[in-house]
């Protein structure tokens, strides 16, 4: 017997959560991994049926802990697609400006947990500290730091505080000034040179039909974002642009693509446009109504239908296949988080023949989240 | 081609479903599930080669379980739904893991929550849930409370949070 088994996970540094690997070793490689997971299920899908169209918005953000309110947003737009509701243009903007700060808020928090897997953990420790700023802006916001229950079906539960955009606007300059110390240790660190380019490797031209979306999709060279193929709240109304490999811009392109390299890049680069797409916000944000008038929110009842909503999140593609009987309960919702594929038959695939060493950087450069696989 | 050519086509019967906040047009079929996988390998050759889910519903009333296979066309900017109805007493189907690799954990999930049979898919066993012997927990008949007071001997007290008797 060649071979020896490694377990990582479920406590451990180099996974990206509470699930675990189970990897077969031969030598110092990888010959065959296997995800397991349930560590986190807590049947969310299950408990949304037995709960009010009302109820359902309280218990959502807790499927995704670093990103929850593209939860709130998916449902919302499920909702507002089986009740055929418009929502003012302000609430599109407020939700965009939600969306784009839970964006960058992810991926600081993927930067620190991917700079750690190749022992940069300044890294980790600076990116945790600036993520509070876009927290205490959420704060302010919504009255809570990671579950904001702040998107609701009709728009959102309240107007800006005064004085909102201005504090929004310091915080944008802040992050905009760290990302050169960012590039300094990691981005331009020989450490991440050497060894991320060419390792984790995602066949691109299986990566469509693997399921692959979001930032580990752009990394292989394809422009696709649902902000432009599918887009919703005030994306159309937004100028930016879609980093992919290999237009890295002032970053050098090392390795072919689809890397653990280019997959950082690309969330290096998409922060950068989370900020320009702030920055319009705050100038183009329209006056009006927050949210619509609302009949009696205890007592909606949803027309009978099927409704599929999906969204950009941090980690791909987001979406929610909403079901309605007529009820005042929806009668089957299936999430479809990006780390399903990602987290199971991606890196099942991508992580034979990889160096045990890099079998972390790899799960961590794909960004995986488990409670949306088991809900 | 796009997916109301290759309906038209394939002689399906289709509806479009509402759309709010997202812009592309979602389109719903029922098909027959002995020529499903044909259909959704017209798709995939048609650009449909985003799998995006495969989703199961128990309709317990009507006594069957639906199929959902959920296709997403990058070049067309279309979803697709394709439904098959299972009979929900024995619900049998095949793997269709060979089209599209995901497919494989949906089935693997469906399975331990739905109770769906996939022929042809080896790693059908424990998934999410650990030493379940229960019937399967997504079925609409059921009982989490039933389930809690056996199990657990208790529900959760009001004041803990809990519904009255």
């Amino acid at each position: 017997m060649k071979e020896f088994e490694l377990f990582v996970g479920p406590q451990h540094v180099g996974v990206t959560g509470n699930m675990m690997y189970h990897l077969w070793v031969d030598g110092d490689t990888v010959v065959k991994a296997e995800t397991h997971v349930g560590y986190l299920h807590r049947g969310f899908e299950k408990l949304m049926e037995r709960r009010s169209w009302l109820m359902n918005v309280a218990l959502i953000p807790r499927i995704c802990v670093p990103e929850p309110d593209v939860n709130e947003a998916v449902y919302a737009m499920a909702v507002e697609s089986l009740m055929d509701w418009e929502i003012p243009e302000r609430a599109k903007y407020i939700r965009a400006m939600v969306l784009e700060l839970a964006r960058l808020s992810a991926h600081l928090l993927a930067i620190s947990g991917y700079a750690g897997t190749i022992g940069l953990y300044t890294i980790p420790q600076w990116l945790i500290g600036d993520r509070d700023y876009i927290l205490d802006l959420f704060e302010q916001l919504t009255g809570a730091r990671v579950y904001h229950i702040y998107i609701f079906p009709g728009g959102v539960r309240w107007d800006l505080p005064n004085g909102f955009l201005r504090k929004l606007e310091k915080v944008l300059n802040y992050l905009e000034s760290r990302f050169k110390l960012y590039d300094d240790l990691l981005f331009q660190n020989k450490i991440f040179f050497d060894r991320a380019p060419d390792v984790g490797v995602i066949p691109k031209e299986k990566a469509i039909e693997w399921g692959v979306t979001g930032p580990n999709l752009r990394a292989c060279g394809y422009a696709y974002d649902v902000r432009k193929v599918d887009p919703y709240a005030a994306y159309p109304d937004l100028d930016f642009e879609i980093p992919h490999y290999p237009k890295f811009g002032d970053f050098e392109v090392l390795g072919h693509g689809c890397d653990c390299y280019s997959r950082m890049v690309v969330r290096r680069l998409e922060m950068e446009q989370s900020i320009r797409i702030l920055r319009q916000i705050i100038k183009k944000i329209p006056d009006g109504p927050h949210t619509l008038k609302l009949p009696n929110p205890l007592a909606w009842k949803v027309p009978a239908g099927y409704a599929y909503a999906r969204v950009e999140s941090s980690k791909g593609e987001y979406g929610y296949l909403v079901i309605s009987d007529g009820g005042k309960m929806p009668y089957r919702v299936h999430v479809r988080g990006p780390s399903y594929t990602h987290g199971i038959n991606v890196i099942e695939k991508i992580a034979p023949g990889l160096n045990i060493a890099d079998f972390a950087q790899t799960a961590f450069s794909l960004d995986v989240c488990p409670p949306d696989i088991e809900r | 081609m796009n997916a109301v050519g290759i309906f038209k086509e394939l002689g399906i019967e289709y509806e479009e479903m509402k759309v709010k906040g997202n812009k592309d047009p979602r389109y719903r079929a029922k098909v027959d599930p002995e020529k499903l996988e044909d259909i959704i390998l017209k798709f995939k050759n048609n650009g449909f080669r985003h799998f995006v889910a495969l989703s199961c519903v128990d309709w317990i009333k009507e006594g069957n379980m639906e199929l959902i296979y959920h296709l997403f066309s990058y070049d067309n900017l279309e979803d697709v739904f394709l439904s098959i109805y299972l009979p929900r007493d024995q619900p049998k189907y095949k793997s269709l893991r060979h089209l599209f690799p995901q497919i494989e954990t949906y089935e693997r999930e469906i399975h331990e929550m739905f109770g769906v049979e996939f022929e042809g898919n080896d790693r059908l066993g424990e998934f999410i849930l650990e030493d379940w012997e229960d019937m399967p927990p997504m079925r609409k008949d059921f009982d989490t409370e039933k389930y809690a007071k056996e199990k657990y001997g208790s529900v959760p007290l009001v004041e803990e949070g809990g519904e009255k008797e």
